[in-house]
């Protein structure tokens, strides 16, 4: 069983990626879990057609105890099992206690058959505090893909959680399998994701063109392959699905300092199209 | 501070619960989760007062309480406990789950102050500090959420005194202290609010916090920025006496520190003096015979393991009126770095007649400090020596063969209702019991 985590900057299309992936992967035939660790509880709208009507919090909050996987775990496109951890309504509670709350709970239900394959956590925004970290804590998560994009932000994230990453990986096994890069049709956006993972020490394990089919599928509820598997941005998600089945590179990250990504940054360009725009 | 001690007299941030139980119908609730409040009390305090001990309102904090946020549920408690508990005044104390989780406490306690309840809230996150400082805080609390609202027109009565002591329950002897400070500033022609404990009015008391002619703190520094805290407030001066005062002639010297600055009728204090100083040297008159005669009986050198208020007020009564020498003196109460100067200050002043160095350990692990007490008692193995420590100190003095005065929580050991040795009479009480702790071991 291959675990793995999704983590990237809060909007850069973490679910969406995930769960499109994770279509592509279950077209390969691959039992599949997909653990949504975010309070709002939309990392499996796509792969159920809908919100899944129950997460493990709103479970716990109504009846004490969840005794029953079945009242938590949805079965979603292509046999894939959906579970949100869910969480506090925004500004109260403790949504990181909240996730290690739901994960040992799937873990006391026997949610980790041995049949999977693969599970997926759809990590929120940043490594904010503990709780956000448990995916990828001893025992969880191996394996990690931050999703980014040539934006300055996501890459400032996505750095910053590849030092979260290398504290866990000294004492524990956790990984980088690498970047994914949601494209968002920044300038020479795929040279400056490579640069950046090859920096890092990784890699850019697959770069998916910017299309807006992504978000009609949306808007259906549902994943790209689901809604028309015949467009090429479907093979895209499969593409980056092969990827990620026969990815062998797993490294302890190497965080850069603040100047070394903004050298990187100018490097690219992107400083002196800003420029470029501003006289124009 | 960093690092793991060995038993610490005292708690954490919670302790301060007990604060509330010693105000005459206070009732503390716990926003916490179970057991941290019997924990407290088994620490600091015997008996569960008026609302303390398993008695308190808890909201047992659980993991939807956390992950979902407590608020609710207090809010249910705060209610409830209204409904159930007939109290004049409730303290909401949060406990660590709910300080991390960043519970509103504030807005669900405001609620309740819109209503004009009698009920005030503090944030005490159980690591903020131990309960020696969180005392303050909830005393602060009270003065600026509750008394405060009765104080628009604050009219100064002449001769009105509020006294900061000895924390209730911290200090075993607290209530007892508290009704001998009380009883003697009295004597000496003051109203006194003493706050907490039997010889309090209770709430009415406190709300005229505001009003006192001066205020008093008798300790080391527990509780000294309640007295700051009020001059910055209201503009009341205080008077810092620097520790706790035991027996004629530190109570003497209190009352006469309280006289000056007070500007009180000099003749009428040293009348009283004079009367009290009399009825305890009768005390002592009457027995001279027999403690002369017994003058090798008793302990000749004592050990102290206390608050540095109680170390410094025992450590002068036992020099300068049983002639009973000062060993080391270990101040388990975490006392901050900057009070440590002067505490050393006064011991180094400890007697009026000679220049005595006390050897003093700031040390709150006492643990280290009963390994070096031990290693210190193997020079004087000839001599009788005393301790004056808590429970926890019983097996080293029956391994010193010491006799162990307790003055310092926990206290299993003795039952304590109205003992206090603070005071004319306090001291008296000191002798006593010392003499009694030695006798019992007579056949």
């Amino acid at each position: 069983m291959r675990q793995i985590a999704i983590y990237g900057k809060g909007g850069i299309g973490k679910s969406t990626t995930t769960q499109n992936l994770t279509a592509g992967l279950a077209e390969l035939g691959k039992k599949i879990m997909v653990v949504g660790c975010d309070p709002k509880a939309d990392s499996t709208r796509l792969l159920l057609n809908g919100l899944a009507q129950r997460t493990v919090l709103d479970t716990l909050r109504e009846e004490g105890e969840v005794d029953d996987l079945k009242l938590i775990e949805k079965e979603g496109f292509g046999g894939i099992r959906c579970v949100e951890s869910g969480g506090p309504e925004p500004g109260v509670g403790c949504a990181g206690r909240g996730i290690i709350t739901s994960i040992g709970m799937l873990e006391d239900l026997g949610a980790y058959t041995d049949d999977l394959d693969y599970v997926f956590y759809d990590v929120l925004g940043d490594v904010v505090c503990g709780g956000f970290a448990m995916p990828i804590r001893e025992g969880k998560a191996k394996e990690i893909y931050i999703v980014a994009s040539g934006e300055m932000m996501a890459l400032y994230a996505a750095n910053n959680i590849c030092k979260g990453i290398q504290k866990y990986a000294l004492k524990g096994g956790v990984r980088l399998g690498g970047i994914i890069c949601n494209s968002r049709n920044v300038d020479r956006e795929k040279e400056l994701l490579r640069h950046f993972a090859e920096e890092l020490g990784s890699q850019l394990i697959y770069f998916v063109p910017r299309d807006n089919e992504v978000q009609r599928a949306e808007i259906k509820k549902k994943t790209v392959i689901d809604h028309d598997p015949n467009h090429p941005q479907a093979q895209e998600y499969r593409n980056l699905a092969q990827a990620i089945e026969n990815n062998t590179q797993f490294v302890i990250p190497k965080p850069m300092t603040q100047e070394r990504l903004e050298e990187i940054l100018f490097e690219f360009g992107l400083m002196d199209n800003i420029k470029d725009n501003y006289h124009i | 501070m960093s690092g793991a001690i060995e038993q610490p007299r005292f708690t954490c941030a919670l302790g301060a619960c007990q604060s509330v139980v010693a105000i005459k119908k206070g009732v503390p609730i716990l926003h916490s989760g179970p057991g941290c409040g019997v924990q407290v009390s088994r620490i600091i305090g015997q008996g569960e007062g008026y609302a303390g001990g398993s008695t308190m309102p808890c909201t047992n904090a659980e993991e939807s309480d956390v992950v979902f946020g407590g608020e609710k549920k207090l809010r249910d408690v705060v209610e409830n406990s209204f409904k159930v508990i007939d109290g004049d005044l409730y303290v909401v104390i949060t406990g660590c789950t709910a300080a991390i989780t960043g519970d509103d406490v504030a807005a669900v306690v405001g609620e309740f102050q819109e209503d004009d309840k009698p009920v005030v809230y503090v944030e005490e996150g159980g690591f903020k500090s131990n309960n020696y400082v969180s005392h303050s805080r909830v005393v602060k609390a009270i003065i600026d959420q509750y008394v405060d609202k009765f104080n628009e027109d604050r009219e100064v009565i002449p001769g009105l005194v509020n006294v900061f002591a000895n924390i209730p329950y911290q200090d075993p002897y607290w209530n007892g202290n508290l009704e001998q400070i009380k009883r003697v500033l009295t004597g000496i022609g003051l109203k006194v609010n003493i706050l907490f404990g039997n010889e309090s009015e209770g709430v009415s008391e406190w709300k005229s916090i505001p009003q006192a002619e001066f205020n008093i703190f008798a300790g080391a520094w527990a509780g000294l920025d309640i007295v700051k805290h009020l001059k910055r407030k209201y503009g009341t001066p205080y008077l810092h006496f620097p520790y706790t005062p035991i027996g004629a002639k530190e109570t003497t010297k209190f009352l006469r520190a309280v006289a000056e600055f007070g500007n009180l009728d000099q003749e009428k204090v040293e009348a009283y003096i004079d009367r009290e100083e009399k009825k305890f040297y009768a005390h002592i008159d009457k027995m001279a015979s027999f403690m002369l005669e017994f003058r090798y009986g008793i302990p000749r050198r004592f050990y102290t393991l206390a608050d540095a208020s109680n170390a410094l007020g025992f450590s002068k009564f036992f020099l300068n009126e049983l002639g009973i020498i000062p060993g080391i003196q270990f101040i388990v109460d975490d006392i901050p770095e900057k009070y440590q100067e002067s505490v050393l200050e006064e011991f180094s002043k400890i007697s009026d007649l000679q220049t005595r160095d006390v050897r003093v350990v700031f040390d709150p692990d006492a643990g280290l400090d009963q390994k070096k007490l031990l290693e210190d008692a193997k020079d004087y193995q000839d001599k009788r020596l005393l301790i004056l420590g808590s429970s926890w100190d019983k097996h080293i003095a029956d391994e010193l063969h010491a006799d162990l005065l307790i003055i310092s929580v926990p206290v299993q050991h003795r039952l304590v209702m109205n003992c206090g040795y603070a005071g004319y009479e306090g001291g008296l009480r000191a002798i006593e019991d010392i003499y009694d702790r030695v006798l019992a071991t007579y056949r």
